[in-house]
């Protein structure tokens, strides 16, 4: 028995050596598996940061809207106040000025009224109903996008819309 | 193998034809930042330069590990000088990429923010659970720390902590500035304040969805990457972290002679802590030789031995594995062990098995934050400018 313990021990103390040169190889040379275990296990950025799925996009031409679910993210259930982001990306370009109506929960009726001057961020927020509660700031993001496996810049404008979750 | 040679103090030298070939395995290692340089199509010699001149000396230092039988003395120059590296490294890449090392409210919602191991303990409930990263950096680029610290941690346990951590290296640099503590007692207590700073970020982080040491509290912000203090929530976070700084990783260490910032209040090193307990590696006390001079307790850079461990004959399972204790004892009753297996009987085989997982990390990750923080320096004196 003590024999065994002891081949055992050393065995496994051995195999310490091919799995750290195994961590190391993925760390530096091979990203490829990085990538693989993203996309296989749907991994993604919580929605704090990537503003969550775009629902619904529209397409203006020289530039769409993306507007996201609503966040209410929590480990469990959903939180009482959260936030809406709605992004605009140039196709060709975008205008000076935005002034669009949006329907944040997809029931069809417009939620808010948002103004923004494209070039200094300045924003103005017209809520149209009692969740809507404010503006939360007007950004200029570039987020890395993996589709698949290859990365993609994705340049956009977006603000953030202070919400209360009207199921609870 | 034969039993080591034992001098007074206790370390296992080796014959250096011995030592050669041990060290021949990690020859790749070390040149892999040269090697990735060479194959890059351009290597320009302010690159090669660097890199060739971290490959001797990776080389140069597991020699003399094997040869003379030490290890804190060579594992410490080398971690130091990773941590010193490190801002030399890091800042300038930041500015070369954003012009800044202080992300904005755009850079993190953009998911620009560097990924570090450290975030582990935050990330991991709510990616197993929900399937989403709470920091705010690449998701692929998370993925690879992954890997990296899982493989680490089931290789060398909290040996991280003192083999690939290029953070640690600071505090320990301070631990060392002085000959003697002025703080001779620390109350053993604090010793559990990591546990419970890793269980409230375990917990903050799975409610809020936030990498709440990342945004309050992790000192080591200080030397490389911070939130732009534009916000109150900002401007007094970077209050907190300059003053952890100041406090666990340059004031106390040196008042105590101890890691405070690993020992007290780290709580990545204290979820390391548990790996140690599935690790095959521990640090173990021949009782048979053991005078209890107590030695290894005043030498112990992380308060991972005690009265207790001279009579369990183990050490703590804080211990990051740095060495000091085996190289301290002058009986040459501490050595490194596989457990499992006899204690006393071949410790050398033991230390070389453990040396090459921990110093494959050490020269993969500290060789990497070295090589280009050497190129930056010499991008300085070359042109003017580190980017």
């Amino acid at each position: 028995m003590a024999k065994l313990k002891s081949v055992l021990g050393y065995s496994v103390a051995a195999l310490g050596i091919p799995i750290m040169i195994a961590a190391v190889l993925i760390w530096t040379v091979l990203p490829q598996v990085g990538i693989q275990f993203v996309s296989a296990t749907g991994l993604k950025h919580s929605a704090n940061w990537s503003g969550g799925e775009v629902v619904r996009t529209i397409n203006h031409g020289a530039y769409e809207t993306r507007v996201h679910r609503t966040v209410f993210d929590a480990l469990i259930g959903e939180r009482s106040e959260g936030f809406v982001q709605v992004a605009w990306s140039p196709l060709d370009a975008l205008p000076a000025r935005i002034d669009e109506e949006i329907d944040a929960d997809g029931d069809g009726q417009a939620d808010f009224r948002v103004e923004v001057d494209t070039a200094n961020k300045a924003s103005t927020l017209t809520p149209y109903t009692s969740w809507v509660l404010g503006l939360k700031g007007t950004y200029r993001l570039e987020t890395v996008v993996l589709e698949g496996t290859a990365f993609r810049l994705n340049e956009t404008l977006a603000v953030r819309v202070r919400l209360r979750n009207p199921s609870r | 193998m034969t039993a080591p040679a034992r001098t007074q103090e206790g370390s296992s030298r080796m014959p250096i034809w011995k030592a050669v070939l041990l060290t021949l395995p990690i020859v790749p290692f070390a040149s892999s930042h040269l090697m990735g340089e060479l194959t890059s199509g351009e290597a320009p010699l302010i690159k090669i330069i660097p890199a060739l001149l971290v490959w001797i000396l990776l080389t140069v230092v597991f020699f003399l590990m094997l040869v003379t039988g030490k290890t804190y003395r060579y594992r410490s120059a080398l971690f130091i000088l990773v941590a010193f590296a490190l801002p030399v490294y890091l800042i300038p890449q930041l500015f070369e990429t954003f012009g800044t090392n202080m992300l904005t409210e755009e850079m993190t919602l953009s998911a620009r923010a560097k990924f570090c191991p450290m975030t582990m303990p935050m990330v991991l409930l709510p990616a197993i659970f929900k399937g989403v990263v709470v920091f705010p950096g690449l998701v692929v680029e998370g993925a690879l720390w992954f890997f990296l610290w899982a493989g680490a941690s089931l290789a060398v346990g909290r040996g991280w902590c003192s083999w690939g951590c290029f953070f640690g290296g600071g505090d320990e640099f301070f631990s060392r500035l002085r000959k003697k503590p002025v703080i001779k007692q620390v109350d053993r207590k604090w010793r559990l304040l990591p546990f419970a700073i890793l269980l409230a970020i375990v917990l903050l982080a799975a409610v809020t969805f936030h990498p709440i040491y990342c945004e309050w509290l992790c000192p080591f912000k200080t030397v490389s990457e911070f939130e732009a203090p534009t916000t109150l929530r900002t401007q007094v976070s970077l209050g907190i972290f300059i003053s952890l700084f100041a406090g666990l990783v340059v004031t106390l260490p040196v008042l105590t002679k101890k890691r405070i910032q690993c020992a007290l209040f780290c709580p990545f090193g204290a979820m390391q802590s548990f790996f140690n307990k599935i690790n095959i590696f521990e640090v173990r006390i021949d009782p048979a030789k053991c005078t209890q001079c107590k030695r290894c307790i005043r030498e112990c850079p992380t308060f991972s031995l005690d009265e207790g461990s001279l009579e369990s004959g183990k050490a703590l399972m804080s211990c990051t594995k740095c060495g000091q204790c085996v190289d301290a004892c002058p009986q040459g009753a501490i050595s490194y062990h596989i457990k499992g297996t006899p204690i006393g009987i071949s410790p050398n085989v033991a230390r070389v098995l453990f040396l090459y997982p921990a110093y494959i990390l050490l020269s993969v990750v500290g060789g990497h934050i070295v090589t280009y923080g050497l190129w930056r320096v010499l991008k300085l004196i070359t042109t003017g400018s580190m980017i």
